[in-house]
C-alpha cells in the first residue's frame, strides 16, 4: 500500500482491460461521449478493430484505447503551462482554463489520446442543437482535451463514499457502462481491488513499455478456453504497418504543421546565425562592429519561427503562459532563452559601448545556443512521434541550425562588398566551416536514418526519411562542394556568388529536413499487441480441447 | 454527471423497485428513467438527465443491476436518443401530400396541416372503409398496417394495438423485411418443436457453444454480450462457422470460414460423425432418445407411424417384453431405438400389426410387419453425410468437422445432472446455435432440424447448459413458454397448423400474404401475419399468379416505425409498388424512403417524449433470462419539442373519429396495450369507461395499477406517478421455467424429433389442396416437407437465379452476404451522426467488405468506389480491404442506400437490399428467403460522393 508522508492512503487508479470479453459494440465510447459531452469525432475513449494474419489464418480484436494515465506520462513534463499535471493518485489532469493549445502534449503522448478541437461545432453542423448548446464547453475550444479517467465521478464518489470501481456512479463512465464487463477500473495499490486482482490472476501487458511511461492501463488477453499467444512478425511486417486502415498504425500528426515547423527552420537558422555570428567575430572573420547588426538579423529570423508558431496555439491570448514550467518543459526554457536573447540583442544594437555590446552580444549568442538546444530538446522529448523521439535528432537539429546560421553568415560576406574587399581569401575560413557543419550533418542525417526502424521509426515514415536522402546524402554534399569548390579557387569578390549559393543550400537543406520531418514523417506511435489471445482461424485457432471445464456453480 | 442512486424496497420483500436520484450538486438536473426496446434484444433500462428541461445525457439505470440479465447496462443505441430527440432533420407537424404523382422523382409536396385536419383526413378515410365493408371483392382487407422492426414497434405504440383490435379485418402481412431479415425457419421450427420462437444457449452454463453464423455478439443487445462475455470468462468455447469473420466470430475461440448457404452439410456431418462414427449408443444421452423424442417410434413402409388399431397412436416396440405398445402404455418400459446396429448380424424378431394414418384419407393397415425406429431411419438417412462428403459442400476440412463433433461430444457430459432451485435437471452444457440466412430461405428447415437434433441426441435440448427457447409468439399463452407446453397429438406438445385438410383449408387468402393458406406451420396468433411469405403481397401485386386472387393494393395503409422502402428484400421494387397505394398515412419521424409515397404524415412523439409500460423480464427474445419479472415505463422526459402526438393519443383520437371508440376502449380494457385492467378472477378492476374518450396519463395510470396489483396480487398497488419516479417494478421469476424439460417430464411429453410425420402429412395435404385449384407456382416450396430433411445443393438455388434472367451465372462469382450493425440496427438511427461516428470504429461500416487477395486479383484498392451488381439490382459502396472474409464473398454491414433520409442519404453506403430480388425461386415453403445473393464487383465509374 503506498501512503503519503502524512500517513493518508493513496490510490493509484487503473484499468484492467479484457481483450476477450470487449466485443467492440463502442457503447464505452458513447458513454464516454454521453458523461464528457466531447464534440463530434472526439473520441477520449474508443474501441479500435483490429486485424491480423492473413486469410486463411486470421484473428480479429477490440482494444479499447484512449489515455492511459501513465506513470510517467510524457505529456506532463512537456507541458509549458502546468495545464497538464499528475495527481498522487496518478490522475492526468488537465486545466482547461491554463492551456494554451500548444499541443506538445499532444505530440508527446504515444497513445494518441490527445485532441485539440479549434472550433465549437454541433453534428448535423454549425447551428447546434439545443442539448449541445446546453452541454457546450467553451472552455475546451483550442485547448487539449483527452479521458480523464471520470475524474468528477471519481472525486465525487469517494466524496460520498463510494468505491470508485465497484459503484458505478464513482467509476469513469466506460467503465461502468461497458456491456461486456470488459472494463475494469480500480486501484492498483490495493492488492485486494478488482484490477489488482484481475491482473494477478490472468497473463497481461501494458503497451508501450518499451517507452518507460508505465501505463495504467493493463490489458487481460488470456482466457480459459482461449491461451495467449506472441505477435507473430507478420502481424508486424511493413504491408501491414504501412497500411493507414490498419487501426494499429498512427496516423500522421496534425498538431504541428508548417507553421510550427517554421519555428525550428527560422528558430534554427536565426539561433545558428547568432551563435555562427559571435563565433566569427570571436576568431575574427566578422568585424565585432557589425556582430550586433547580424545578431537583430538572427532575432528577426528566430521572430518569425515564433510568429509562425504563435499563429498555431489555440489559445493565443493565454501565449505568457507558458512560462510557467521551466523545471520541466523545454518549451518553457525556449520561451526563457527567448527571453533572454532578444534584451541582450536590443542592448547590444543600442549599446554606443562597444564593449557593453560585446558582452551583450556574448550573451545573446548564449542564449541563441540555449534556444537551439531548446528547439532540439522540445523535438527529442515529443515522445508520442517515434521519428521525433530519437536522440540523434538532438544532434541533427543542433548541427543543422549551427549550419544553417553559418549558410546564412556566408551569404551575408558573400554579399558584402566592403567585406570582400577586405582581403581575398576572406570567405575561406566561413565556408571551410560551413562545410565541416554540412558533413557533419551529412553524417549524422545517414545515422538517423539507417538507424530509424530499430529506434521506432514505422516505414511510412521511414520511407519519407528515405525520399529525403537525395537531399542529404553525400552525393547532395559532393554538389555542395562543387558548387562551393570555385569559392575556395577564386578571389573572394569573383567567388562571391558561389559561397552565398552554398550558404543558401546550406540553408535551403535545413529548412527542407526539417519541414520534411516535422511535417510529413509525424507519423503518430501506433497502438500494439506484444501479446494477445490465441484465437481465430486456421493457425490462429485456440486449442482443441476435449474434455469440459469446471462446472459453473 | 450522474449521481448515486439508491434501491429501495417497496411493500413485500420480494417486489423490487429504484428510486429515481436527482442530483444534489445541479439542483435543475433530473434523471428520468426509462427503457430503450428499439431491437428485439431489449429492454435495456435506462435514466436521461434533464437539466433546465433539455434532455442532456444517457446513462445505464443502475439500479437495476442486480437483476437485469447484463447489469442493467443499456446497449450503444440508446446514446442516440437524444440526438434522435432533437434531430433537426424530424418532421415537425403534420403534412398533407399536394402531388398526386407518386414516385421516387416525384416532390411529394409536402405542406403543413393541423393535427385536427390531419386526423379528420385519415378519419375519413378511414370511416369510408367501414362504410365500403372492410374487405374488398378480392377478400383482402382494405385497410393494412406494417410495423416492421421484428416487433418492437409495440413497445412505442402505446394503445394503439387497442385501435387494431377494435377495427376487425386488418391486413398486417406486407413484409418490411421479415423473411430473409428474420430468423424465420427457427421462428416457426422452433416454436414447433421447442417453443422456440428464438433460440439461446443456456448461457450461464454452456460450454461448448457451435454458432454457425449467429452474430450474438452484434445482435443478441447487452444481455446477450453481458452473458456471453460471462461464459467466456468461465470457460465456455465458441467455434464460429460463418463465411466472414464477424464480430461474434472475432471474440470466439475459432473461426471457421465457411461457403455460404452450405451450414446444413457442415452440421449434417457432425451428425454423422456422432451417429456413425462414434458409438452413438455411448455418447448419446439414450435414455433421452427414448422417452423425450419419436426416436422409438415405429414408422411403416409407406414413411408414416405405425399406429395402433384400437387408440390410433404411434406404437413403439417395448424391449421389456418384446411387444409393440402406444407410445405411452402403462406398462412401457424400455422402447427400442434401433432394431440392429451395425455390424450385428441379427436384428431384434418382430412382428407389429397397425395402420398408417397418411395424408387426408389415405390409411394403410399392416399385419405382421416388421416397421422401423425413427432413430433407425434418422441413422439411415444421415448414412450418406460424412464428414468427407460435408468437406466437398461447405469447404471445412473433414478433420475440423470431426474434432467439432468430437469436442461438442466430449462437453455435452451425457449422464450428468445439476440442481436448478431445488429440482434435479441433465446438465447438457453444450448448444448449437443459427444465424440469420442460415435459418431462414432454402436450406433453413435443414439448419434448425439439424440443430435441434445435436442437441436432441445428447439430452441438451431444454435443459440446463443446453439449447433453450426463449418466447413463444405462435402458440399460448403468448406469455408463458411452460404454461404453452399442453398435450397435443401423438405425445408431442400441441400446436395449431393451419388447417389443410378438404374441409378446414383457407382456400381462398384472408390477407393478401396468404400465411394461412399457404404455410401450415406458422399457425394463426396475432403474429402470424408478419411470420408469413410477407413478401408476397409486394411480389403478387406487381403480378399475381394464375388462380389467385388479384392482390390489390389496400385502401388504405398504415406505416409506422417501419421504412420497407430501404428495408426489404429488392427494396427499390418494394419502393415501385409502394407508389401505387392509393392511400399512405405514415407515422413520420424525419423524411424517408417509405414516406415519400404517403399522402399524410403523422409525427409522432419520439422515444423520450411518450408514454407506455411494459411488461419486462421472464423470458424475452435472445438472451433475455432473467430471474425477474415485472414492468418498466417509458415517460416524457421533456415537453414534445414539436407539434408531434402521442401515439396513445392519436390511437385515441382516430378511434373516435372512424366511429370504434368503444371497441377500443373495450380493447384495452380487455388488455390490448399490454395488461388487463380488470382480473378475471374479480380481484381488480381498473377499467376506463367504456364510452368516453380517455386522456393517455388516465389510461396509463389505470394500466400502472392492473399491473402492480396483478404482479404483487394486491400488495403493492402502485400509480402512474410512482412508475414515472422509480421506472421498474419487479417480482421473481422462478430460473426453473427457463426450461421446460420439467413440464415435458411431467406431462409425459416428448419433442417431435428427429421424425416429422404431422408436417410431412400436413404438406403432403397442401399439395392436394392446391393440386385441387390448380395451382402449380408452389410446387418446389411442397418439396420441402419430409419427414427427414434431405440435402440439397442449396448454393446452387442462388447460383443458378442469373439463368432466370437470361445471364450466365459465372458473371456473377461472388457471394454478397449482410451482417447485423448493433449501432445501426432499427430505432431510425441512419439519421444519427453520433451513431454513424460510433459505427465507424467498426470496420466495414464504410463499404463494402472485400477479401483483400480477392480485390487484389481484381486490382482493387482499399477505399475503391465498387459496383456491385445482381442479376436484379446494383449498389455501390468503398471497398473495405481486410483479411476476415472468404475470397468468394463480399459484406455489406446494415441496411443503406438511402436516397432520401436525411443525413443518412449522404452517407453513399451500399445495400444487399438493393441486390436481392422478390423471387419465388428464393422463397422457400416457410414463405422465407436468404440474405444473400451472388453478384459480380467492379470499379465503380460514378465517384461515391
Amino acid at each position: 500500500m503506498m501512503n503519503e508522508p502524512n500517513g493518508n492512503y493513496i490510490p493509484r487508479w487503473g484499468m484492467a482491460i479484457d481483450l476477450n470479453r470487449c466485443v467492440g459494440c463502442q457503447t464505452c465510447t458513447a458513454a464516454c461521449k454521453h458523461a464528457n459531452d466531447t464534440p463530434p469525432e472526439v473520441q477520449w475513449r474508443r474501441v479500435i478493430d483490429v486485424e491480423q494474419g492473413t486469410f486463411p489464418d486470421v484473428e480479429r480484436l477490440f482494444m479499447v484505447v484512449g489515455c492511459q494515465h501513465c506513470e510517467e506520462p510524457p505529456c506532463v513534463p512537456v507541458c509549458p503551462t502546468g495545464a497538464t499535471r499528475q495527481r498522487a493518485d496518478g490522475l492526468v489532469t488537465m486545466d482547461y482554463d491554463q492551456c494554451i493549445g500548444c499541443a506538445y502534449c499532444a505530440v508527446s503522448c504515444p497513445y494518441q489520446a490527445r485532441t485539440i478541437m479549434h472550433e465549437e461545432r454541433g453534428y448535423f453542423g454549425s447551428k447546434r442543437t439545443e442539448q449541445e448548446l446546453a452541454t457546450a464547453h467553451p472552455e475546451r475550444r483550442g485547448v487539449a482535451q483527452k479521458c480523464t479517467f471520470c475524474i468528477d465521478r471519481v472525486d465525487a464518489g469517494l466524496a460520498q463514499g463510494l468505491v470508485p470501481g465497484v459503484d458505478p456512479a464513482a467509476s469513469p463512465a466506460c467503465a461502468a457502462a461497458c456491456i461486456a464487463s470488459a472494463i475494469h477500473f480500480g486501484d492498483y495499490n490495493d492488492p485486494q481491488s478488482n484490477v489488482s486482482r484481475l491482473t494477478a490472476a490472468g497473463e497481461n501487458f501494458q503497451m508501450h513499455e518499451e517507452l518507460g511511461t508505465h501505463p495504467q492501463i493493463r490489458y487481460l488477453y488470456t482466457h480459459p478456453a482461449v491461451p495467449g499467444r506472441a505477435a507473430k512478425p507478420a502481424d508486424e511486417d511493413d504491408a501491414r504497418q504501412s497500411d493507414l486502415a490498419n487501426p494499429l498504425v498512427g496516423p500522421l500528426q496534425r498538431f504541428w504543421d508548417w507553421r510550427a515547423a517554421m519555428n525550428w527552420c527560422f528558430g534554427g537558422a536565426g539561433s545558428g546565425l547568432a551563435v555562427m555570428a559571435w563565433l566569427a567575430a570571436w576568431i575574427g572573420i566578422l568585424p565585432p562592429a557589425r556582430l550586433p547588426a547580424v545578431m537583430a538579423l538572427a532575432g528577426l529570423l528566430m521572430a518569425i519561427g515564433l510568429f509562425c508558431v504563435f499563429l498555431k496555439i489555440g489559445r493565443q491570448l493565454r501565449f505568457w503562459r507558458a512560462v510557467l514550467r521551466p523545471q520541466t518543459s523545454w518549451m518553457t526554457r525556449e520561451l526563457y532563452a527567448v527571453l533572454v536573447f532578444y534584451p541582450a540583442v536590443f542592448a547590444s544594437v543600442g549599446c554606443p559601448e562597444p564593449g557593453v555590446a560585446g558582452v551583450a552580444c556574448s550573451v545573446a549568442a548564449l542564449a541563441a545556443l540555449a534556444f537551439l538546444g531548446c528547439q532540439a530538446m522540445i523535438l527529442y522529448k515529443a515522445r508520442g512521434i517515434p521519428a521525433w523521439r530519437i536522440r540523434r535528432v538532438v544532434l541533427l537539429i543542433g548541427l543543422s541550425g549551427l549550419a544553417e546560421g553559418a549558410g546564412v553568415l556566408l551569404l551575408l560576406l558573400a554579399l558584402d562588398p566592403v567585406h570582400l574587399a577586405s582581403s581575398p581569401a576572406v570567405l575561406l575560413e566561413p565556408l571551410y566551416g560551413l562545410l565541416i557543419l554540412i558533413v557533419l550533418r551529412a553524417i549524422v542525417w545517414r545515422d538517423y536514418v539507417v538507424h530509424a526502424r530499430t529506434e521506432g521509426v514505422g516505414p511510412l515514415a521511414h520511407q519519407v526519411l528515405r525520399r529525403l536522402g537525395w537531399l542529404m546524402q553525400p552525393a547532395a554534399q559532393v554538389v555542395s562542394l562543387l558548387i562551393a569548390a570555385p569559392a575556395f579557387l577564386l578571389p573572394s569578390a569573383v567567388a562571391a556568388p558561389f559561397a552565398a549559393a552554398t550558404g543558401l543550400i546550406a540553408l535551403a537543406v535545413g529548412f527542407g529536413w526539417k519541414y520534411q520531418v516535422i511535417v510529413k514523417a509525424g507519423y503518430q506511435q501506433g497502438f500494439a499487441l506484444p501479446r494477445l489471445p490465441q484465437r481465430g482461424s486456421g493457425h490462429n485457432a485456440a486449442p482443441a480441447r476435449m474434455s469440459a471445464p469446471a462446472r459453473a456453480s | 454527471m450522474s449521481e448515486p442512486t439508491s434501491t429501495v424496497a417497496v411493500k413485500g420483500a420480494a417486489v423490487i423497485g429504484a428510486a429515481s436520484s436527482v442530483s444534489s450538486s445541479k439542483s435543475s438536473s433530473q434523471h428520468r428513467p426509462v427503457y430503450c426496446y428499439q431491437c428485439v434484444a431489449g429492454p435495456d433500462l435506462l435514466k436521461v438527465e434533464v437539466r433546465d428541461g433539455v434532455a442532456t445525457r444517457i446513462e445505464s439505470n443502475y439500479d437495476i443491476s442486480a437483476q437485469h440479465p447484463g447489469g442493467g447496462r443499456v446497449c450503444v443505441k440508446a446514446y442516440g436518443l437524444i440526438q434522435k430527440t432533437y434531430n433537426p432533420n424530424r418532421v415537425h407537424q403534420p403534412m398533407r401530400r399536394t402531388n398526386p404523382r407518386k414516385g421516387r422523382n416525384e416532390d411529394p409536396g409536402f405542406v403543413p396541416i393541423s393535427w385536427d385536419e390531419a386526423l379528420d383526413l385519415v378519419g375519413e378515410k378511414l370511416r369510408g372503409i367501414r362504410a365500403k365493408g372492410l374487405t374488398d371483392e378480392h377478400g383482402y382487407p382494405r385497410l393494412a398496417m406494417s410495423t416492421g422492426g421484428g416487433g418492437t414497434p409495440v413497445q412505442y405504440m402505446g394503445t394503439f394495438p387497442a385501435f387494431m383490435a377494435a377495427w376487425g379485418a386488418l391486413d398486417q402481412g406486407y413484409g418490411a423485411g421479415q423473411g430473409v431479415k428474420c430468423y424465420h425457419s427457427e421462428h416457426l421450427y422452433g416454436e414447433l418443436w421447442h417453443r422456440a420462437f428464438i433460440v439461446s444457449p443456456d448461457t450461464p452454463y454452456v460450454t461448448y457453444i457451435i454458432n454457425c453464423g449467429n452474430n450474438v455478439e452484434a445482435s443478441g443487445g447487452v444481455a446477450g454480450i453481458w452473458r456471453e462475455a460471462d461464459a467466456r470468462s468461465r470457460g465456455c468455447k465458441r467455434i464460429q462457422v460463418e463465411p466472414h469473420l464477424s464480430i461474434t466470430g472475432a471474440v470466439s475461440a475459432e473461426w471457421v470460414p465457411i461457403r455460404p448457404k452450405t451450414d446444413a452439410a457442415f452440421l449434417f456431418g457432425l451428425i454423422h460423425h456422432i451417429l456413425h462414427e462414434r458409438d452413438w449408443a455411448n455418447v448419446c444421452d439414450v435414455p433421452f432418445l427414448r422417452d423425450r423424442s419419436n426416436s422409438p417410434y415405429l414408422v411403416g413402409p409407406n414413411g408414416w407411424f405405425l399406429r395402433e388399431f384400437e387408440s390410433g397412436k404411434p406404437l413403439v416396440w417395448d424391449e421389456a417384453d418384446e411387444r409393440a405398445k402406444p407410445y405411452d402404455a402403462a406398462d412401457l418400459v424400455r422402447p427400442v431405438l434401433v432394431f440392429a446396429n451395425a455390424g450385428e448380424h441379427k436384428a431384434i424378431e418382430r412382428r407389429v400389426s397397425g395402420f398408417e394414418r397418411g395424408a387426408d384419407d389415405e390409411r394403410h393397415d399392416h399385419q405382421d410387419i416388421a416397421p422401423r425406429t425413427s432413430f433407425e431411419l434418422l441413422r439411415e438417412h444421415m448414412a450418406p453425410y460424412t464428414p468427407d462428403w460435408a468437406a466437398e459442400q461447405c469447404d471445412v476440412p473433414a478433420s475440423v468437422i470431426r474434432r467439432i463433433a468430437d469436442e461438442y461430444l466430449a462437453h455435452a457430459c451425457v449422464g450428468q445432472t445439476i440442481d436448478i432451485e431445488g429440482h434435479t435437471l441433465p446438465y447438457r452444457p453444450v448448444a448449437v446455435m443459427l444465424g440469420k440466412t442460415v435459418n431462414n430461405g432454402w436450406g433453413g428447415y435443414h439448419c434448425c432440424w439439424a440443430r435441434t437434433m445435436l442437441a436432441l441426441l445428447v439430452g441438451a435440448l431444454e435443459v440446463p447448459g443446453g439449447t433453450l427457447g426463449t418466447t413463444v409468439k405462435l402458440v399460448r399463452p403468448a406469455f408463458s413458454r411452460t404454461g404453452s407446453v399442453q398435450p397435443g397429438e401423438d405425445g408431442f406438445m400441441a400446436f395449431q397448423f393451419n388447417e389443410t385438410s378438404r374441409e378446414g383449408w383457407q382456400r381462398d387468402p384472408h390477407i393478401r400474404n396468404a400465411y394461412r393458406t399457404l404455410v401450415p406451420l406458422v399457425s394463426d396468433s396475432p403474429w402470424s401475419p408478419a411470420l408469413g411469405p410477407a413478401h408476397l403481397p409486394w411480389l403478387f401485386q406487381k403480378k399475381t399468379p394464375d388462380d389467385w386472387p388479384r392482390v390489390t393494393p389496400p385502401d388504405v395503409w398504415i406505416c409506422y416505425r417501419t421504412n420497407p422502402a430501404i428495408s426489404s428484400w429488392n427494396a427499390p421494387q418494394v419502393a415501385e409498388r409502394l407508389a401505387e397505394f392509393p392511400f399512405i398515412v405514415a407515422f413520420a419521424y424525419t423524411d424517408d424512403e417509405t414516406n415519400h409515397f404517403a399522402d399524410v404524415l403523422l409525427p409522432e412523439s419520439t422515444d423520450l417524449e411518450s408514454m407506455q409500460l411494459i411488461r419486462i423480464g421472464s423470458t424475452k427474445f435472445t438472451e433475455q433470462y432473467w430471474r425477474h419479472e415485472g414492468w418498466a415505463i417509458r415517460q416524457p422526459v421533456i415537453d414534445p419539442l414539436h407539434d408531434t402526438m402521442d401515439l396513445t393519443d392519436v390511437a385515441s383520437e382516430l378511434a373516435e373519429r372512424a366511429g370504434i371508440l368503444d371497441g377500443y376502449i373495450a380493447a384495452i380494457n380487455k388488455g390490448a396495450a399490454g395488461m388487463a385492467l380488470r382480473d378475471r378472477k374479480g380481484r381488480f378492476d381498473y377499467s376506463l369507461h367504456p364510452h368516453a374518450r380517455p386522456a393517455r396519463d388516465a389510461i396509463w395510470d389505470a394500466i400502472c395499477k392492473a399491473a402492480s396489483d396483478d404482479l404483487t396480487a394486491g400488495e403493492a398497488v402502485h400509480d402512474l406517478d410512482w412508475f414515472r419516479e422509480h421506472g421498474f417494478q419487479l417480482r421473481p421469476f422462478p430460473q426453473i421455467d427457463w426450461y421446460l424439460h420439467p413440464a415435458m417430464q411431467a406431462k409425459g411429453l416428448r419433442y417431435e424429433l428427429p421424425y416429422q410425420e404431422r408436417l410431412t402429412r400436413h404438406g403432403h395435404q397442401l399439395a392436394h389442396r392446391l393440386r385441387e385449384i390448380g395451382v402449380t407456382w408452389w410446387d418446389k416450396q411442397l418439396k420441402e416437407y419430409e419427414p427427414l430433411p434431405t440435402w440439397e445443393p442449396f448454393p446452387d438455388i442462388w447460383i443458378d437465379y442469373a439463368r432466370e434472367y437470361g445471364r450466365d451465372p459465372a458473371e456473377f462469382a461472388f457471394w454478397a452476404l449482410t451482417a447485423r450493425s448493433m449501432q445501426y440496427s432499427w430505432g431510425a438511427n441512419v439519421g444519427l451522426p453520433l451513431i454513424n461516428e460510433l459505427a465507424n470504429n467498426i470496420s466495414g461500416h464504410r463499404g463494402v467488405v472485400i477479401n483483400r487477395t480477392a480485390a487484389k486479383r481484381l486490382g482493387i484498392t482499399e477505399g475503391d468506389e465498387l459496383l456491385i451488381e445482381s442479376v436484379s439490382g446494383q449498389t455501390r459502396g468503398q471497398a473495405v480491404l481486410r483479411e476476415g472474409i472468404r475470397p468468394d464473398t463480399v459484406l455489406m454491414i446494415g441496411q443503406f442506400d438511402h436516397w432520401k433520409t436525411p443525413y443518412a442519404r449522404d452517407l453513399d453506403l451500399p445495400s444487399l437490399n438493393s441486390l436481392t430480388d422478390l423471387s419465388l425461386s428464393l422463397t422457400d415453403g416457410t414463405g422465407s428467403g436468404a440474405d444473400l445473393m451472388r453478384v459480380k464487383i467492379s470499379r465503380s465509374a460514378r465517384p461515391v460522393k
